[in-house]
């Protein structure tokens, strides 16, 4: 396998970030993973990265240096994060369980198996043309398939965040997978959280991708949709793949997998935790609350009351 | 000094319901000062003042902020309000409580109970190495309690030190005060701020990446204000013991004065490497209290044990 491969989450002007990304392959399989924890519920950034994680681990476990079926892996794979969130919400005794979207991209002899729970997209693009996109799980997608409302309306909807499967809900998620899609020389597989798509459509995408660099096109891509997203946009996350055929050799910056051993595994996951370049910017509001906040607690813990 | 220290607000001035009656210390982050409340008890409050970013000149009450260091000066105040949300949960006899929070002067105020008293740094230095075994072993074990009650909470302390554990003047009972650095171990796990640490009580943990930091850390800083309580000093720095160490071990420094196992346990607290040390409070405790006296079996020393000996007293 060759391709070349690109990941990176921004905070946008969000107090932090809840968005996870990761990828990782092996000989023969590459795994890409992007999770939008919810906000509105706690810990939003906890449920994306056990969903990353889940997913990161079962590649690992399983790519030897194959999957036997993709699809299976991916729906086993999603199902055990689902699970996995709601035992770490039970052992927390956490009142509401953290949430999280999930869009998961398998790909294994130019073949590309996805599946995607909530509103994360995946697109794929040829010739800078799109050519699939995943479905959101959204209601607003939905009223849009049925007419009922346009594309001007639902970029406005009040429910546009308003998602109907997700990870560590009550519900089992519902997981949407895609057709075996056998990948050409030069397609670029897009997986990305509301963040991005939101401000910027996947035509446009498409088109800037077009022949360009990713290293260098997909943070212009975020640098843009940062600035469209404007002081209080949502996070934006991305993993990016050009693929390309085995047996053309250029760029310096792709990877091959051809020498990697059979049971290898190169995963790139960000550990948890805050991010090192995180700054805080406390507003009064912020100041107020987190004063609040001890204030209820010192209430709360005082002995003799 | 360069850099200029700033003023204490005066004597008798009233902030919110409390009256200021003097300041009791003045650290590089806070000043500390000792008030009234409305009900005439006193407390300690806490400003939130850092030297280097914020600037009270002589007969000011609000600091001078500027706007460059605006930013950096509301990043430290998030440390301060974790030290308050970390000290708000906990209600312990063995760990400061914190009474009020509140904004004024364009910055932050903790209020905490105050009770007459001194740190065990005071104790230490009037009573130069003549401090009791059951004086050690009573002060720590009570103050175990409270660190265990913080560790419970999935809280570190992280700058334990004999100035930071306070003794009540009526009965010695310790309590655990300055969570300056304590922090969350749970969601987050780069430091908010630069490293704040003590040397000679600071863990080798906490000169490296501190990923390693964990409750391993705080005992790493009890170890070293045992030892402190015995030698009268703080102990060689973590640092420096990783490049040389040449940290006597109680064991061989105070042998025959003190019960072998409260030795064993300082230098088990000592060890530099954070896997061999207790790693719990709970095991630490549990060593402490025990206080079986093995019996004293003598043995025929074997040839080498007696060369080892011979070694070890020229060594001395």
């Amino acid at each position: 396998m060759r391709f070349t491969i690109y990941q990176e989450s921004r905070q946008g002007g969000r107090a932090n970030n809840e968005d996870r990304t990761s990828y990782c392959y092996s000989r023969d399989a590459l795994l890409m993973i992007v999770a939008d924890g919810m906000g509105g519920h706690h810990y939003g950034e906890i449920a994306a990265q056990i969903a990353v994680q889940t997913l990161a681990d079962s590649f690992q476990r399983e790519a030897k240096p194959g999957l036997s079926d993709p699809f299976r892996f991916l729906q086993k794979a999603i199902n055990n994060a689902h699970h996995a969130i709601l035992d770490y919400s039970m052992r927390r005794q956490m009142k509401d369980s953290p949430r999280t979207t999930c869009v998961a991209c398998l790909i294994q002899d130019s073949v590309a198996y996805w599946a995607h729970a909530g509103d994360s997209r995946l697109f794929l693009m040829r010739n800078g043309r799109l050519i699939a996109q995943t479905r959101d799980h959204s209601r607003v997608r939905l009223l849009l398939e049925e007419g009922i409302i346009n594309e001007a309306q639902a970029a406005m909807h009040p429910d546009r965040n308003k998602i109907y499967s997700c990870l560590g809900g009550p519900a089992a998620p519902e997981i949407e997978f895609s057709r075996k899609t056998p990948l050409e020389h030069g397609d670029v597989l897009l997986l990305c959280t509301d963040g991005l798509w939101g401000v910027t459509s996947g035509e446009s995408m498409a088109i800037s991708l077009k022949g360009a660099n990713l290293l260098q096109a997909i943070p212009m891509l975020l640098a843009e949709a940062e600035v469209k997203g404007g002081t209080h946009g949502d996070n934006l996350s991305v993993v990016g793949v050009r693929w390309e055929d085995a047996y053309i050799d250029e760029a310096s910056s792709v990877i091959s997998t051809q020498t990697m051993a059979k049971n290898e595994v190169t995963t790139r996951l960000d550990q948890f935790g805050r991010n090192p370049a995180y700054k805080s910017d406390l507003s009064d509001e912020e100041i107020e609350r987190a004063i609040e906040e001890i204030r209820s607690a010192i209430e709360k813990y005082a002995p003799n009351k | 000094m360069a850099q200029q220290a700033n003023q204490a607000l005066p004597n008798g001035y009233s902030l919110e319901e409390y009256v200021i009656d003097r300041q009791l210390s003045l650290g590089g982050f806070s000043i500390v000062y000792l008030a009234k409340g409305q009900d005439g008890v006193q407390v300690a409050i806490k400003e939130y003042l850092p030297n280097s970013l914020a600037l009270r000149n002589a007969g000011q009450i609000m600091p001078v902020i500027s706007a460059e260091h605006l930013g950096a000066f509301r990043y430290g105040m998030k440390c301060f309000f974790e030290e308050g949300r970390a000290l708000a949960k906990l209600s312990h006899p063995n760990v400061i409580r914190v009474l009020n929070f509140f904004r004024a002067n364009e910055t932050v105020y903790m209020v905490m109970e105050y009770e007459h008293g001194r740190t065990l740094q005071e104790y230490i230095q009037k009573h130069q190495g003549h401090i009791s075994e059951r004086f050690i072993r009573g002060v720590f074990t009570r103050m175990l309690n409270g660190l265990r009650e913080v560790h419970s909470h999935k809280l570190l302390h992280l700058d334990l030190k004999p100035s930071n554990i306070y003794l009540r003047a009526d009965n010695n009972a310790p309590v655990l005060i300055d969570f300056g650095a304590a922090r969350q171990t749970l969601l987050t796990d780069q430091p908010m701020l630069k490293p704040m640490y003590t040397p000679g009580f600071a863990s080798p943990e906490h000169y490296g990446s501190r990923n390693d930091l964990g409750p391993w850390s705080d005992i790493y800083s009890v170890g070293a204000s045992m030892y402190a309580c015995l030698a009268g000093n703080a102990p060689q720095a973590a640092d420096e013991r990783m490049k040389k160490d040449s940290l006597m071990p109680a064991m061989i420094r105070w042998d025959g004065l003190f019960s072998d196992r409260l030795l064993e346990i300082i230098d088990w607290c000592l060890n530099l490497n954070h896997l061999y040390r207790p790693q719990s409070v709970f095991a630490l405790q549990k060593v402490l209290v025990e206080s079986i006296t093995p019996p004293n079996v003598k043995t025929r020393p074997t040839w080498i044990n007696r060369f080892v000996d011979k070694l070890r007293k020229v060594d001395r």
